[in-house]
């Protein structure tokens, strides 16, 4: 970066400058990264067209709350977006951190600084960050026009001049890269704990290390979920005089979801317990609850990426349910036949791309439990010698993975009926639907079944997909490796 | 739902039981494992190397037999077949009266959970699992609890390991030496045909290396258990009743129980007995 003209000593490092691009983990977050530029691209390009679309529409093109509520839902979808982007991004560099360490312990042996170690790291984010926006924005833009083709002649009044390829849509690509970056900066932390020594240990596993987080980093997430809290409860309460009470819930629900996503070494580790016991008592039922807890940072990372896609999906579905009883109710007569159409459709297109995200969390579970294989080879040859049967290590693996999707599963399910309850609530509970109605006021949530039922079939397929790679990869370790003494 | 091993229990038995030959048996000849012609090499071709040739050895019943040689001798590839870890090229190897060569990974697998004990160098325990839980690992791998007797047996491991206080103990709570006890007491607790101890004593300081030697001789001579230890170390093989000596891939001796300083001796000629003025000048760095 700073070496605009190399030294001759530099020069033959040049070569396996990318040499990390191979290894276990990087792949994936290149992966990650174009994924979700993609997502972002795609996601910036369909509000506008959906903006553009609903504008045409002749039912409610005269509603100027509605395309105010669809300009501010496109902001803060974009805003989501990134969000999301950003925390997985760090997770999956974390854990490759993780799985790095005694390469690092290796490199500070012979005498690295700690620092020149992560900025090596950060580096290496920015390079997978550019590689993967760039992925992602021809992928993305590829998509849209699809896309925007298959709209035209789909819909009766398609939105004129419309480019997938608008400068908007460089802002996501612009920003995957340099969150990746950041993430990959922030993530690797631990790089700076890291001890000449342990390029040495060899036998006891330090597994308590990740366990002592700092208590002002739990107290900095307590509070954000305190205030997020109060802020969502700020939005309802205003939501009953005005839409924009969706923009107060909105930042407690960042804030709300922030401090739980920091904290989630707080919150999931108690989940991951409970749904442990539901396992039973078997050998193998218990090796997997106690490998899901072992690293209860990872774990909680890995489950909170599926958290965050549920939630999302979750999110929707309830909003949209909970914003047509909310106009039903603020209705004095039948709403017209086709009234929801436009909101059906544009709800369906919101939980596809939120289901991305899920698809994003995929991958970072794929990645995390691939590396928790890759790093404990030496354990699973010693379970293979005293016993366990190939049977039993898939069995072990493919419970290790539904532990972490069913405790995400659960948790998103019920935040995400908070917080589409919320949103609905805070954005509809004054708007009138129609000029002459009555605003709804206050109503429960409305749970969608069908959304519910394939979030948690999805997510069973995604167990199995996730714990498809590890899974192979523990089978072909053999017993001898436990042996091995490196 | 999750009844670990049940019907692989079921499957392995049968199988086992149908192994058992017309021939001589191991449990004839006074063995607890033996192997017969075994050949084993890696690779093929030009870059084929012999890591056994053709060696017939069997392991004592109730004995604490050593097992020593340099580095690419064979002895761990002759223990890690005899053991069950590893398949032969050539030849045939016995647990007891099961021959395990041609067993299926799963059959293996069920044998050296009930018949094979192991000690390991380093790592030798589930670091998500506490003492008493690695002990009891092989029985729930099995899908079953100790009956009244294995417990009785266990307790009295506990006991005579000292790790009584410990049980409780993850792992990394425990010292190098007293995670080779728990290791020892789940090697020894479903009493089986064969221990199995690769380097023991290898990653311990030598006062927690000799009590670990001790409680291995103490096990064989009080209660016939039969162990094969492979060690590279003259102290720990001077623990042992029999020393056997592996070179390119052959036994090339095969001595009883020795002092550290004559099995030191004995390693620097490669196994041979030599006479005193030899083995002093063989103390000279070659």
């Amino acid at each position: 970066m700073t070496a605009l003209a190399p030294t001759l000593l530099e020069t033959p490092l040049t070569p396996s400058r990318l040499a990390f691009l191979r290894e276990r983990g990087t792949g994936s977050s290149v992966f990650v990264s174009a994924l979700t530029a993609a997502f972002g691209v795609i996601l910036v390009d369909t509000t506008f067209y959906l903006g553009a679309l609903l504008q045409n529409d002749p039912f409610l093109g005269d509603s100027k709350t509605l395309a105010y509520v669809v300009q501010i839902l496109s902001v803060l979808l974009t805003a989501v977006a990134m969000y999301v982007a950003a925390i997985v991004t760090a997770n999956t560099f974390a854990t490759i951190v993780a799985g790095r360490t005694r390469r690092i312990a290796l490199m500070r042996l012979i005498g690295a600084s700690a620092r020149s170690q992560r900025s090596e790291v950060a580096s290496q984010g920015l390079a997978v960050g550019i590689i993967g926006a760039v992925l992602g924005l021809a992928a993305g833009v590829l998509v849209s026009w699809g896309g925007a083709a298959i709209g035209s002649l789909a819909f009766a009044h398609p939105p004129q001049g419309f480019s997938p390829l608008q400068p908007g849509a460089l802002i996501p690509a612009v920003g995957v890269a340099l969150t990746t970056w950041f993430a990959a900066w922030a993530g690797s932390r631990r790089v700076l704990t890291v001890t000449p020594l342990q390029a040495l240990a060899g036998s006891a596993e330090r597994s308590v290390a990740e366990t002592a987080a700092s208590g002002t980093r739990h107290l900095g997430a307590i509070t954000m979920f305190v205030l997020g809290g109060v802020l969502l409860a700020g939005g309802v309460v205003v939501g009953l005089s005005s839409p924009l009470g969706v923009v107060v819930a909105f930042f407690g629900g960042v804030f709300s979801f922030s401090g739980l996503a920091i904290g989630s070494v707080l919150v999931m580790p108690p989940v991951l317990r409970l749904v442990g016991r539901l396992f039973g008592r078997g050998a193998t039922a218990r090796l997997a609850a106690e490998n899901a807890l072992r690293h209860p940072e990872r774990s909680s990372r890995m489950a909170i990426g599926v958290v965050m896609g549920v939630t999302l999906v979750t999110m929707f579905a309830v909003a949209l349910e909970s914003a047509k009883a909310l106009m039903v109710r603020s209705s004095a007569e039948e709403l017209p036949p086709g009234f929801f159409a436009p909101f059906d459709a544009f709800g369906t297109v919101m939980m596809l791309l939120v289901a991305v995200s899920a698809v994003i969390a995929a991958v970072g579970l794929v990645n995390l439990l691939t590396i928790g294989v890759v790093q404990r080879r030496r354990e699973l040859g010693l379970l293979r010698a005293i016993g366990l049967s190939s049977r039993q290590v898939r069995r072990m693996v493919l419970l290790e993975a539904a532990h972490v999707t069913i405790a995400a599963t659960a948790t998103g399910l019920v935040l995400g009926i908070v917080y589409g309850w919320i949103a609905a609530q805070s954005l509809l509970g004054s708007v009138p639907s129609m000029p002459d109605f009555q605003p709804a006021g206050l109503i429960p949530p409305v749970v969608p079944w069908i959304p519910v039922v394939a979030i948690v079939a999805c997510t069973a397929v995604l167990t199995l997909v996730a714990s498809a790679t590890p899974t192979r990869l523990a089978t072909r370790v053999a017993p001898v490796e436990a042996l091995a003494a490196d | 739902m999750y009844g670990d091993g049940s019907a692989d229990r079921r499957e392995g038995q049968v199988r086992i039981l149908s192994v058992e030959g017309m021939e001589i048996t191991t449990t004839d000849l006074g063995l607890a494992a033996r192997v017969q012609h075994l050949t084993k090499t890696y690779g093929s071709g030009e870059g084929a190397v012999r890591a056994l040739d053709d060696v017939s050895v069997g392991i004592r019943r109730g004995q604490f037999t050593a097992i020593m040689g340099a580095s690419g001798s064979g002895k761990s590839t002759l223990m890690h077949i005899m053991a069950g870890l590893d398949t032969a090229t050539q030849g045939r190897a016995w647990i007891g009266d099961t021959e395990i060569t041609g067993l299926g990974d799963l059959d293996l697998t069920i044998l050296r959970r009930r018949r094979v004990g192991f000690v390991f160098q380093a790592f030798n325990l589930v670091p998500t699992l506490d003492a008493l839980g690695n002990i009891l690992l092989p029985f729930e791998l099995d899908g079953r609890r100790p009956s009244a007797i294995e417990r009785a047996r266990i307790d009295s491991l506990v006991d005579i390991l000292g790790i009584g206080p410990r049980l409780r103990h993850r792992p990394h709570q425990l010292s190098g030496g007293q995670q080779q006890r728990v290791a020892i007491a789940r090697a020894l607790a479903t009493a089986p045909d064969l221990v199995f101890a690769d380097e023991p004593t290898g990653n311990l300081d030598s006062a927690s290396g000799r009590e670990v030697l001790q409680l291995l001789s103490t096990a064989s001579r009080e209660q016939g258990q039969s162990i094969a230890m492979v060690t590279h170390d003259a102290v720990a093989a001077s623990y042992a009743d029999r020393v056997l000596f592996l070179g390119d891939g052959r036994i090339v001796a095969d001595h009883p129980r020795r002092s550290a300083d004559e099995i030191a001796a004995l390693m620097l000629s490669g196994g041979a007995p030599v006479a005193p003025m030899a083995a002093a000048r063989a103390g000279v760095p070659a």
